[in-house]
């Protein structure tokens, strides 16, 4: 039963609400409201957008390494594309903190399942569930973890990709692009795979390393240094620090 | 009588969203469509996920099979929707190892209902619509607000073209305002052309209706699905 | 003693009906976790529950399922039950013993004078019974194995009919049953029908 009530008696109507049949006070007529408080909620340090492509035989994220202190560029060399294990990789935008955070817990969780020595290991789904779960938790406390993540790999053979953002919103595709990259990678990325639905390793390479470039002359969070992690049958990989081939011979006709 | 005064019963406490800027709902659009007939009901939803100005993805299936002749639509807000259609499957499973029998759609309709009153002051953002076979085998369909009201209708639109849809399925399907209508019941073919007209309109006026549109019907055969293009600007 | 305060059949809801035998204060505990559950499944289901649901989810306080409400009780319940009722599946009758297990039965008779009872509930039961029928043999055997003397206000009827559901017999229909019974005992009739029916009967 999901229902808390009591052996003998009915169910209350709603969450933490009044059962029929008990005498309350009105809500809030005792005085001393003292379990109110006050959530700190908005990002500090924040990295910006992540770029996500599935092709043929796996998939591919791509984020670059500024950590931002509102406009400051305040930290340089900001790793934030994990290796969870060899079948999931995992990206994370917004606040750092609230990354490095779930990223511990990862991390434990990798560590205990390890520890099983039953030969199982997470999967990409299992992973996106579990943080959607935790993200939806959080938001549900009023104390959300501010991050967009994005879950890569590779389930029963086929490539995975799916996003959760910090209110527990989750879906997946075949292209995933998180904070300014959901404005500009995106719609390169839609168009390339409306023309070739399935792309070898090397053209979603070139297509991310694209991405990073137009993101890099856009935003101003971005970074021209950036990781790439790949994900294949033979393992994982992360790239990187990997540095975005500028071109500013446009520069002088942009007014 | 100090006591009566200011009796020390138990408090409880509500579940009011206060004072915080940050806001736990989203608005992730999508438009839910339902048509009972005598002895079918078919219901379809678009397949679009967006918020704001950006489209998350084209491909999001919105409707839900809680058994095999029950199936639920789901619009509003996206987050809300997993946690409650996750909920929903397992109380459907509980049941039928509890009670030994698969629900009713009219028992998933009541308890559909409960379960979102039950978040009454924290609400689920989502505009439901339940369709099935009820125990006659005729086709039901129920919409809900997002705190549990309840009713039954034999067609409904709800979502993001909700407003835009219902008046043309009260004429198209209701034959309201029209003079020398006889005709009562409606046909599967009659309603499912109605259900992808009226999907290819809201395409047109909503933004967050779009891409594609899934399409279920379900009979006393069983389940039936099938998919419909709409545009994808 | 007042002997209308003693009810052995009490109703749970409109379509189930409960007799009870062995310690009367757990009963009530039980019963009125039995309610509930009825009330909680109508709330939540927008239908009446299920026999089997009921009895089910009756047995559960026993091992104290209520999940967060900790513990268990800490000795079993000293009553044996009897859930009559009608639902999808028609006429129902569960039987549950101080262990928690409940089996179904086409007649069933419990208490001290159960061994008796049930022995003659054998020989006098068969499946095409009416509703008459069942009510004077059940008071038939109830007088064989009761030491006192019946009469309308040391016995309780309940029928649990698909069209009446849970009916309590009322003075005046108690004693027209015992006629019936005492008319019969003279005369062995015989009855035949199609009515089914479960019922149960408890001496007060």
């Amino acid at each position: 039963m999901f229902s808390t009530y009591d052996t003998f008696s009915a169910p209350s109507f709603w969450q933490n609400g009044p059962s029929p049949g008990v005498i309350y006070n009105f809500p809030g007529s005792q005085t001393g409201n003292s379990h109110l408080f006050q959530h700190s909620q908005a990002p500090v340090t924040t990295a910006t957008s992540i770029v996500a492509i599935t092709f043929n035989k796996g998939v591919l994220i791509a984020g670059d390494m500024l950590g931002s202190y509102g406009s400051l560029a305040r930290f340089r060399n900001c790793p934030r594309i994990m290796k969870v294990n060899d079948n999931v990789i995992l990206g994370a935008g917004g606040d750092y903190a609230d990354f490095q955070y779930v990223k511990d817990f990862i991390d434990q969780k990798v560590i205990d399942e390890q520890c099983l020595d039953d030969g199982f290991i997470m999967k990409p789904k299992s992973l996106y569930c579990w943080l959607t779960r935790i993200m939806y938790n959080r938001r549900s406390k009023f104390d959300p973890f501010w991050n967009n993540f994005v879950v890569g790999g590779l389930q029963d053979g086929e490539p995975f990709l799916g996003t959760i953002d910090k209110l527990g919103t989750s879906y997946e595709d075949k292209t995933i692009c998180t904070g300014y990259g959901a404005y500009m990678a995106t719609p390169l990325l839609r168009d390339a795979m409306d023309k070739n639905p399935n792309p070898t390793e090397q053209e979603a390479r070139d297509l991310v390393n694209r991405c990073m470039e137009v993101l890099y002359y856009r935003d101003a969070r971005s970074f021209p240094k950036y990781q790439l992690a790949v994900i294949t049958a033979d393992g994982v990989s992360i790239e990187g620090p990997l540095e975005v081939k500028q071109n500013w011979n446009l520069a002088h006709m942009i007014h | 009588m100090a006591s009566v005064a200011n009796p020390s019963f138990p408090d409880y406490s509500t579940q009011a969203p206060t004072q915080h800027m940050f806001s736990p709902y989203a608005d992730n659009g999508g438009s839910v469509v339902a048509i009972a007939g005598d002895d079918f009901v078919i219901i379809g939803a678009d397949t679009r996920l967006s918020a704001g100005f950006s489209i998350y993805t084209r491909e999001q299936n919105k409707l839900f099979r809680l058994s095999d002749n029950t199936v639920l639509g789901c619009a509003g807000c996206w987050c809300d929707t997993l946690t409650l259609t996750r909920i929903l499957k397992a109380r459907m499973q509980m049941y039928e190892q509890e009670h030994n029998k698969t629900m009713s759609t009219t028992a998933a309709a009541q308890m559909l209902s409960t379960m979102l009153y039950y978040k009454r002051f924290f609400p689920y953002y989502i505009s439901n619509i339940l369709v099935g076979l009820d125990n006659e085998g005729k086709g039901c369909v129920y919409s809900y607000d997002p705190i549990g009201h309840c009713e039954r209708a034999s067609y409904r639109a709800g979502g993001s073209a909700g407003a835009l849809l219902q008046p043309l399925l009260d004429n198209q399907i209701g034959l309201k305002n029209m003079q020398n209508v006889t005709n009562k019941t409606v046909t599967l073919d009659r309603a499912l052309a109605v259900v992808k007209d009226v999907f290819i309109s809201a395409a047109e006026r909503d933004i967050y209706t779009g891409d594609k549109i899934m399409i279920i019907i379900i009979t006393k055969n069983g389940i039936k699905e099938d998919s419909f293009d709409l545009r994808k600007d | 003693m007042e002997s209308t305060t003693i009810e052995k059949i009490v109703e749970v809801d409109k379509h189930i009906g409960c007799a009870v035998s062995g310690l009367m204060a757990d009963s009530r505990t039980m019963i009125d976790r039995a309610r509930v559950e009825c009330q909680n499944h109508w709330f939540v289901y927008n239908e009446s529950m299920s026999v089997e649901s009921c009895a089910q989810a009756t047995i559960a306080i026993q091992f104290g399922d209520s999940d967060d409400d900790g513990a268990a009780m800490s000795r079993p319940f000293g009553v044996a039950i009897l859930f009559a009722g009608i639902d999808e599946k028609g006429p129902q009758l569960y039987h549950m013993d101080p262990s928690g297990t409940f089996v179904e039965f086409d007649a069933k008779a419990i208490g001290s004078g159960s061994e008796g009872a049930q022995q003659s509930l054998q020989e006098m039961y068969h499946r095409s019974m009416t509703l008459s029928e069942a009510t004077t043999a059940a008071l038939t055997i109830l007088k064989q194995v009761m030491e006192e003397k019946l009469n309308s206000s040391n016995v309780e009827v309940m029928t649990m009919t698909p069209t009446n559901f849970f009916h309590m017999f009322t003075k005046e229909q108690v004693e027209e049953a015992l006629k019936l019974v005492a008319i019969q005992e003279q005369s062995k009739g015989d009855l035949r029908s199609i009515v089914s029916t479960a019922e149960v009967m408890s001496i007060k």
